[in-house]
């Protein structure tokens, strides 16, 4: 597997350099090396070869970052399990994709049920980081993300898809990282955004820089520009949203690369950013995390690249063996300038979703081009091309959202509100746009008031704490649109939260 | 106005914002103490805080923030200023 070969040789090559600021202490490749051999060597030790699913805990330290490498190296897949996400929907992700092994560098795991490999305080190992030989169509990770059952849904990565990105990115001479590259890596590893930050930093031999848990993001960030004079930014666009009324405070001179993704970046903002850093090159990124994270990018230049579809900048052309297809509801590919659902072929597109047959029909189609069929991902995001071969966003086609870049199911809040509730009564859950143009939760219920503090509880067991409504409203009767569905636009304008 | 009738007000922008009462605030208290406060929400309180002493923080001062006392002393220093 070509890239995990090159992880080795920057790894190797880049001893000396720093690899990881974690809350302020630095940690050079050689450390990460052994942090990677000891646990590789654990890993050999304890798991048999056909166990292939191994979970990982994402604290934030250098062992759960070599964990990933340990197990590339041995062909291995990680799925990865955020410890401050309630234990249960863990157990849950574990249980759905029968991980027996768990790598954990917590002080106590909570893992007792499952093997744990503490890869805290491991014996020490030689050096190896020397790959094993293995089939590319074999696992790197599984995420999980919002499904509208109440089941998180699971979307496998191979190495195969991996490889067909670093590829896709190593094409496009514009963005090259160098050794001396000070990268942002805001993003918690449950996140398929992450695999970009840490991936792409350790092939160059870069150093990343995380935020601590506990820490105010936003300005966390600013610290870290600011301070550490970081040179690659890949953020999602909710972070310059926040931090928009002090732009006038920021000039970053050092910043080279901005890379957005994850969510709309809006133009107005797009440029006061851009005037924050004015040495910057903006990349737009497009890619849902079916797809190994990025399938195409917008360039985006305050002056002369500026194209955009009601004020959200285009999404840009499709990357190195990727195909974009617009299509109507018969997976008819429409006509330029005709807004349909956005398709995604090629190289990087998963395997399908974890053992749910049912989702897969749905979501993936086969089409002949050329004599040659091809898979396509349909995205559920609403796009346009137009005459010039750029694709602009226009909207989601169903009732997905994204909340601070995660993707988040309205149903799947709704079902655990609802499942917990002694009164049966509606509930809607809804995404608010905020005086920052930043997305909030809202749960509306449609009765006279009552304490809701026992389902909030029982939310917060079941899911992470970005899919937690932030407001609830009682609503004596919901509005109603003309074809009798609930009138979601109307409910929404009873959440004042400007 | 005194390091209390602050606290005071600024009590009132946490529970706004938050939505809830559960929570003591001394100098001491940190974003772990405090139910909902995190990243997002913090945001949220720094605009309510601003709105409700019509002040308005600097970054640095922010990026430097570890605990309400940190907070009441911005504010102290932004009102005299």
């Amino acid at each position: 597997m070509e890239f995990v070969k090159k992880l080795q040789e920057s790894i190797e090559k880049h001893s000396d350099h720093n690899v990881l600021c974690i809350n302020g202490a630095f940690h050079t490749y050689k450390e990460f090396a052994l942090e990677i051999s000891k646990i590789r060597a654990a890993v050999v030790n304890a798991v048999e070869d056909s166990e292939k699913l191994i979970g990982l805990v994402t604290n934030d330290d250098l062992q759960t970052y070599a964990g990933i490498v340990a197990l590339w190296l041995e062909g291995k897949a990680y799925v990865p399990v955020n410890p401050d996400v309630p234990f249960e929907r863990n157990a849950k992700v574990f249980e759905l994709t029968e991980t027996k092994y768990v790598i954990d560098s917590s002080e106590s795991t909570d893992y007792n049920n499952y093997k744990v490999i503490a890869s805290k305080g491991l014996v020490d190992a030689e050096i190896n980081l020397v790959l094993k030989e293995f089939s590319g169509d074999q696992l790197a990770y599984i995420l999980f993300t919002s499904g509208t059952t109440g089941l998180p849904k699971g979307v496998p990565i191979t190495f195969d898809n991996v490889q067909a990105l670093v590829g896709a990115i190593d094409a496009e001479p514009t963005f090259d990282l160098v050794p001396s590259d000070r990268c942002l890596q805001m993003f918690e590893l449950t996140f398929d955004f992450s695999v970009v930050t840490y991936l792409f930093p350790l092939l160059a031999g870069s150093c990343m820089y995380t935020i601590p848990k506990g820490a105010i993001k936003y300005f966390y960030i600013f610290k870290l520009i600011n301070e550490e004079k970081l040179t690659v930014l890949t953020m999602v666009p909710s972070i310059i949203n926040y931090l928009r009324p002090y732009f006038g405070e920021i000039n970053a001179p050092d910043v080279r690369y901005c890379s957005f993704g994850g969510g709309a970046l809006h133009d107005e903002i797009a440029k006061e950013w851009s005037d924050c850093l004015p040495n910057c090159k903006i990349f737009n990124y497009y890619g849902p995390t079916e797809f190994t994270v990025y399938s195409g990018f917008y360039p985006y230049h305050k002056e002369t690249d500026t194209k955009s579809h009601n004020g959200i900048i285009a999404i840009g052309t499709p990357q190195k063996d990727t195909l974009y297809l617009v299509v109507n509801e018969n997976n008819e590919e429409v006509a330029i300038g005709e807004t349909g659902e956005l398709c995604l072929g090629g190289p990087q597109i998963t395997p399908g979703y974890w053992k749910n047959e049912e989702r897969n029909a749905q979501s993936f189609f086969t089409r002949k081009e050329n004599d040659k069929n091809i898979r396509y991902y349909k995205t559920g995001d609403l796009c346009l091309k137009d005459e010039e071969g750029d694709f602009l966003y226009v909207g989601r086609a169903d009732f997905q959202v994204k909340i601070r870049g995660y993707r988040v199911e309205l149903a799947e809040i709704e079902f655990h509100a609802k499942s917990r509730s002694d009164k049966k009564v509606n509930m809607v859950a809804l995404d608010i746009t905020n005086s920052l143009g930043n997305a909030e939760l809202g749960l509306a219920i449609e009765s006279e008031e009552f304490d809701t503090e026992y389902i909030f509880d029982h939310m917060k067991k079941m899911m992470p704490s970005y899919m937690i409504p932030m407001h609830v409203r009682f609503i004596k009767e919901f509005p109603h649109s003309i074809n009798g569905k609930i009138d979601r636009k109307e409910l929404k304008k009873h959440f004042n939260i400007s | 106005m005194n390091r209390e009738e602050i606290l005071s007000k600024v009590r009132t922008a946490f529970i706004s914002v938050l939505e809830h009462e559960n929570f003591q605030l001394s100098n001491e208290t940190t974003a772990n103490d405090v139910d909902g406060w995190e990243s997002i929400t913090h945001m949220m309180i720094i605009t309510e805080v601003e709105k409700a002493f019509s002040i308005k923080f600097k970054l640095m001062d922010l990026m430097n923030m570890n605990n309400v006392g940190d907070l009441i002393n911005s504010i102290e220093s932004e009102l005299q200023a």
